[in-house]
């Protein structure tokens, strides 16, 4: 895969580009495809590390994303957003456990109890 | 339809979801669209629009006027909004509307299990039956154990404990400690199949377990709970396993 440079990206550009991402990890999920998850884990993260080296941390701009329509978009969005926006992220992961959206519920609700003993690592 | 900005740009360096996101599109741009919409759809909208912008899809009607990419290009003749030639539209949408379902029986084990846990989950969260869905695929009917078991409520230890000896239709026996990776770090099998490390799940919950496992986890330091558990006590890991069971619905918190 062509190797892209973040750094030249726009941060509406990194942000489309972390929702393709968080996509293109729901269908991986759906199909089982584990490598290809992770590898689409690994993309995101570096996303969500040039959106904090910005000034100001542009992570803030994952924060309209809390209402994609796609659950896995939500998911990354809340647990890579959560520090800059504690308040509304928390709220997108409970909202994806309560509704009981599997996978992502599950994966909100270990975030949420991370949360509530106060040893998240989103933080 | 085509990507915008980096969008475009993303799929054809990497061409890694372009076909699924292509027919998500499609799917969305189809003149019967709203019958895959949601019925709360709105609380998903964002106010400003500016990330996706999806049309008023429950309003949705073939429009024989609507404008169209010229043709001439790879897009030409597909359905625009008249702006700016693009559009962003709202990506997978979970509906309880009929989904798309193969007629046929899936020809892959992975599609099929894919189009299981689809199924299932469509059915879980929107309170539907076998029924609708089996009507389009009878092949669906054969596997209809699997789903059915993952509506299952969570349950007690006591309960998932209750009868490990052989797994019922549907389900399956799983380790709380995963077997693979204790024996790997020297647990010996008669701790790893003890009747206490031992419970009787939904079939597709336990596949559902068993990815967790192995997906890397921003609460594991971007480990995958296995790596993270490598080296670990006994203790720790069984501590992880109920968590797991928990958080998937399978065991009460």
């Amino acid at each position: 895969m062509k190797s892209i440079d973040l750094g030249k990206m726009t941060v509406l550009q990194l942000v489309e580009r972390f929702t393709s991402l968080a996509l293109g990890q729901s269908k991986a999920e759906l199909y089982g495809e584990t490598e290809k998850y992770n590898r689409l884990y690994d993309e995101i993260v570096a996303i969500k590390q040039e959106l904090k080296s910005r000034a100001g941390d542009q992570r803030s701009a994952l924060v309209p994303l809390f209402t994609h329509p796609n659950p896995q978009v939500r998911l990354m969005a809340a647990q890579w957003a959560l520090a800059v926006a504690p308040v509304a992220a928390r709220q997108a992961l409970q909202d994806l456990s309560d509704r009981n959206i599997y996978p992502q519920a599950a994966y909100a609700r270990q975030s949420l109890m991370a949360l509530d003993r106060g040893d998240s690592k989103l933080i | 339809m085509k990507f915008a900005g980096a969008g475009r740009e993303f799929a054809r360096v990497n061409n890694v979801d372009s076909f699924w996101q292509d027919y998500q599109r499609r799917r969305w741009m189809r003149p019967n669209a709203h019958l895959y919409v949601r019925p709360d759809a709105a609380l998903w909208q964002q106010p400003d629009r500016k990330l996706w912008q999806a049309p008023d899809l429950t309003e949705r009607k073939y429009n024989p006027d609507q404008p169209r990419i010229p043709a001439g290009g790879p897009d030409g003749g597909q359905w625009t909004d008249g702006s700016s030639g693009l559009i962003h539209l709202a990506g997978d949408i979970p509906t309880g509307d009929s989904p798309e379902i193969p007629k046929e029986k899936p020809p892959t084990s992975q599609e099929r299990t894919g189009l299981l846990k689809d199924v299932a989950r469509r059915i879980s969260e929107f309170g539907l039956t076998i029924e609708a869905f089996a009507k389009v695929n009878a092949w669906l009917r054969t596997r209809s154990a699997e789903i059915e078991s993952y509506g299952d409520p969570p349950k007690s230890l006591e309960e998932l404990q209750r009868d490990t000896s052989r797994s019922a239709p549907g389900y399956d026996i799983h380790h709380i400690v995963e077997q693979t990776q204790a024996e790997k770090d020297g647990f010996t099998r008669g701790v790893i199949d003890d009747p206490d490390n031992l419970v009787q799940i939904p079939r597709l919950k336990h596949q559902e377990i068993n990815a967790w496992y192995q997906t890397k986890n921003p609460e594991f330091g971007s480990l995958s709970p296995r790596e993270y558990l490598s080296g670990r006590s006994w203790e720790v890991r069984r501590a992880v396993g109920l968590d797991a069971m928990r958080i998937f619905g399978v065991l009460k918190p």
